[in-house]
């Protein structure tokens, strides 16, 4: 009798599963408790936001940035404003690009919060997520307080922000940057000398630097891996290139090095906040075009000319110079782009999103391959996706 | 002493900018032609037969060593007698550069795939399968990505609906999720916000020739 | 639509009258061993008072879902516990953008639950398409897959405002009639 052949076992995973971060869907071939070959299915999510771009004007277009990646929103945004201002070409007001570079380093702080907490909570600790909820609400407090909205603020526009941050802002977000590592150092304690989570992370999932680059990899993800790649050092973007930062690089490119890596990036985005605030000047927050940027509130009441223009912006909005271009910010989860081609209307003939987590997804076969079961679960929490970006 | 350093720096890094691009045009002399674009982007047209080996030159090559494909796409240009671009960007982590390579084809022409070259082409070449309906040969797997199982029709190409053809309800009598023909109870407004004041320009050609002929006519009445 | 519950149903603030009950009901107990109550108002009392979401987010408001879970809304003081699995619990909360490819697995989720199940559709995109209305890929309202209790708006709704329709839902349990009908 011939050795027998027996047929992998086909597991599915998800869509419905508390440890998919939403609503993956993973088919597993697995040889015992062993993973052969892992094929996600994706699309699970997918609501068709690059077409519905296409018939948006820009402005009405850049909610949907908000909503792709609804773990950091206003980092999206960003970039969306970005490749509008690149094609226009207009000035962003210096207070604008520092309110802009504090709520981003905020929203790094907000996602990194978020998948460090469910991270854990996938490999069996509770408590981490209780604690970092609590400071998520202050931070969504502090959003909600600029633009109005704790999640989808659609604060950043092209130009600048919408408004002024209110009075006592900045204080108080200086006063949350005094205790919050006092929570970093709670969360260290819990979880990084953590026999528990050291097995579960430590060798798990390794990527190689050639390897990362190969997959497409970015973010923290590419530097757990260790190549020291960060587009605010490497191309910076609005007030990036006066802020004095580290970027923390991995030895081991395991889940563990990604654990750490995220945790010392929220220390250095604390140290980004504090430089933006006191670098904050008063001054403009939007520039003054009126056929780009609404005119303020104030002159409308007085101007026929600023009511004419606050009408045409919200109805027909502004038309973009046909041109093709590639805009990228450095996201928390990696490199989130916008291919933008622009056919002179008001309306944006082709967006396409690249997000970061699209292609960690793409990684997850080959990562989880010859892994158990169980760690699969820690490979997808370390890579930290989020379904509304990487469907879009 | 120390701002002449810093400004020396400086032209350095232009030169060394335009050095990269002029390298980058004499390698790839015979395969693509670069074309203007904004913000001093790198941006290169290529023929279809030749785009693996462009990809395989970005790749291999020292000076360029451009390592990370970090995305691709299509764009849809219905008009045009090449129906489709195809739009490469890579990226190199060690010159801090990105190039852009444009490749137009037309509807039903097979594209090669890049998954030879790089790795992180799989899932965006399934994307551009499932969303604009390319085929790319020795693709390992190509299959829809995005779209619902069993789903009909590339929704980015510009003839498709925003609202589809289908849509799903549950079914009570037969227990199961059903499709059904797309049903709204209010279209989509779409406004046509060519200003009033300009007019569309056919529009006004033709009344204004209409008016002319109308003159016309009438001093041909009026002189008859 | 409003929901007005009938008095009867309101909460007795403390109090004397509170205490008189209470002690009445003491007596009952400890004279007799038993008391007796209406098995309706019994029913619905259990089951407005741990009501078991499903752990089921979809897109964006399931952060906000996480958020009233967690320790400063913290839904556990209403006896709601999140569960990952349907056959546990009775709440299904559609937190999310519902899209074509979704539908029948939401609905085989649904199906899996355990009657009495209610569900709670939250924000925007689960009430009606929301701001991907017009899009190819989305179901224009989760109510087209599942039927809905309560409708919680907002995009997303905040977590106060989910909770908020929770305690809605609780309100709409303890009035149904289980086992009395008129």
């Amino acid at each position: 009798m011939g050795e027998m052949q027996i047929r992998p076992l086909t597991l599915n995973f998800g869509p419905q599963h508390p440890a998919a971060h939403g609503v993956l869907r993973l088919v597993l071939e697995m040889d015992g408790e062993v993973i052969q070959r892992a094929d996600p299915h994706v699309g699970l999510l997918h609501r068709g936001t690059e077409k519905l771009i296409e018939q948006k004007t820009y402005l009405q277009a850049l909610p949907y940035f908000d909503r792709l990646d609804y773990v950091s929103p206003m980092n999206q945004e960003h970039v969306w404003a970005l490749a509008i201002e690149s094609a226009l070409q207009i000035e962003v007001p210096r207070r604008a690009q520092l309110i802009r570079v504090m709520f981003c380093e905020i929203g790094r702080i907000l996602n990194h919060l978020l998948n460090l907490t469910t991270f854990a909570i996938d490999v069996g600790a509770m408590t981490p997520l209780l604690w970092g909820f609590e400071e998520r609400e202050h931070l969504m407090e502090f959003c909600e307080r600029a633009s109005g909205a704790r999640l989808h603020a659609a604060y950043f526009r092209p130009g600048g922000v919408h408004q002024d941050i209110p009075d006592g802002l900045a204080e108080d977000i200086l006063n949350w940057c005094d205790k919050f590592p006092n929570f970093i150092t709670d969360l260290e304690t819990l979880l990084t000398d953590n026999r528990i989570f050291k097995q579960r992370t430590v060798d798990i999932g390794v990527l190689s630097a050639d390897n990362a680059l190969a997959l497409g990899m970015s973010g923290p993800v590419i530097r757990a891996s260790g190549l020291a790649w960060d587009l605010r050092k490497s191309n910076p973007y609005d007030a990036y290139d006066e802020m004095r930062f580290d970027i923390p690089v991995g030895k081991t490119g395991d889940c563990y090095a990604r654990y750490l890596v995220r945790v010392e990036e929220m220390k250095q985005s604390l140290s980004i906040i504090k430089q933006a605030i006191h670098k904050m000047e008063p001054g403009p927050v939007l520039a003054q075009n009126n056929k780009i940027t609404p005119p303020r509130r104030g002159d409308m009441k007085m101007s026929m000319e600023s009511l004419i223009h606050h009408f045409k912006i919200y109805t027909e909005g502004f038309h973009v110079p046909a041109s093709e271009s590639y805009t990228a910010v450095e996201a928390p989860k990696g490199e989130f782009g916008v291919y933008l081609v622009s056919d002179g209307s008001n309306k944006p003939y082709r967006c396409k999103i690249r997000a970061p987590g699209y292609f960690f997804m793409a990684a997850v076969d080959e990562m989880s391959r010859g892994h158990m079961l169980a760690d699969s679960v820690a490979i997808i929490g370390s890579l930290d996706v989020v379904f509304g970006e990487i469907d879009r | 002493m120390k701002t002449a350093d810093i400004t020396n720096s400086e032209m350095n890094i232009s030169n060394a900018e335009e050095f990269f691009e002029a390298s980058a045009t004499q390698i790839l002399a015979n395969l693509a032609e670069r074309v203007p674009s904004i913000n001093r982007q790198l941006v290169y047209r290529c023929e279809l037969n030749k785009l693996i080996s462009v990809l395989k030159l970005m790749k291999a090559n020292e000076s360029l060593d451009f390592s990370q494909l970090s995305d691709l796409t299509a764009v849809d240009y219905p008009s045009r007698i090449q129906r489709f671009e195809l739009v490469y960007q890579l990226l190199s982590v060690t010159h801090n550069r990105r190039i852009r390579i444009i490749c137009a084809i037309d509807e039903g022409q097979i594209v090669p795939s890049a998954t030879g070259v790089y790795k992180s082409a799989e899932w965006p070449e399934r994307e551009v399968w499932d969303m604009y309906g390319l085929f790319f040969s020795d693709h390992p797997d190509l299959r829809r990505l995005l779209t619902d199982y069993g789903f009909e029709g590339h929704p980015l190409r510009k003839d498709f609906p925003l609202t589809g053809y289908v849509e799903v309800r549950y079914d009570d009598m037969d227990r199961r999720v059903a499709y059904q023909p797309v049903q709204l109870t209010q279209e989509y407004r779409d406004f046509d916000f060519l200003s009033p004041w300009e007019g569309d320009q056919e529009l006004v050609h033709s009344s204004l020739n209409a008016e002319a002929e109308n003159e016309e006519n009438a001093k041909k009445n009026g002189g008859s | 639509m409003g929901i007005i519950p009938p008095i009867i149903d309101r909460p007795i603030p403390p109090g004397e009258t509170q205490d008189k009950i209470l002690n009445a009901v003491t007596d009952e107990i400890t004279n007799k061993g038993f008391v007796i109550a209406s098995a309706d108002k019994l029913f619905n009392w259990a089951r407005s008072g741990s009501l078991w979401p499903m752990t089921f987010g979809l897109a964006c408001c399931a952060v906000e879902m996480m958020h009233s879970a967690a320790s400063r809304y913290d839904m556990d003081r209403y006896g709601m516990l999140f569960r990952p699995s349907p056959r546990q619990s009775d709440v299904m909360i559609v937190a999310g953008t519902l899209t074509n490819k979704m539908a029948p697995a939401l609905r085989r989720v649904y199906d899996q639950m355990p009657e009495p199940r209610w569900v709670l559709s939250m924000g925007s995109c689960a009430n009606g398409g929301g701001y991907y209305h017009y899009s190819y890929a989305v179901v224009r309202g989760c109510d087209r897959i599942v039927p809905v209790d309560v409708y919680v708006p907002g995009c997303p709704p905040t977590a106060e405002a989910l909770i908020y329709g929770l305690l809605q839902l609780q309100k709409k349990i303890k009035r149904t009639e289980t086992i009395a009908r008129r």
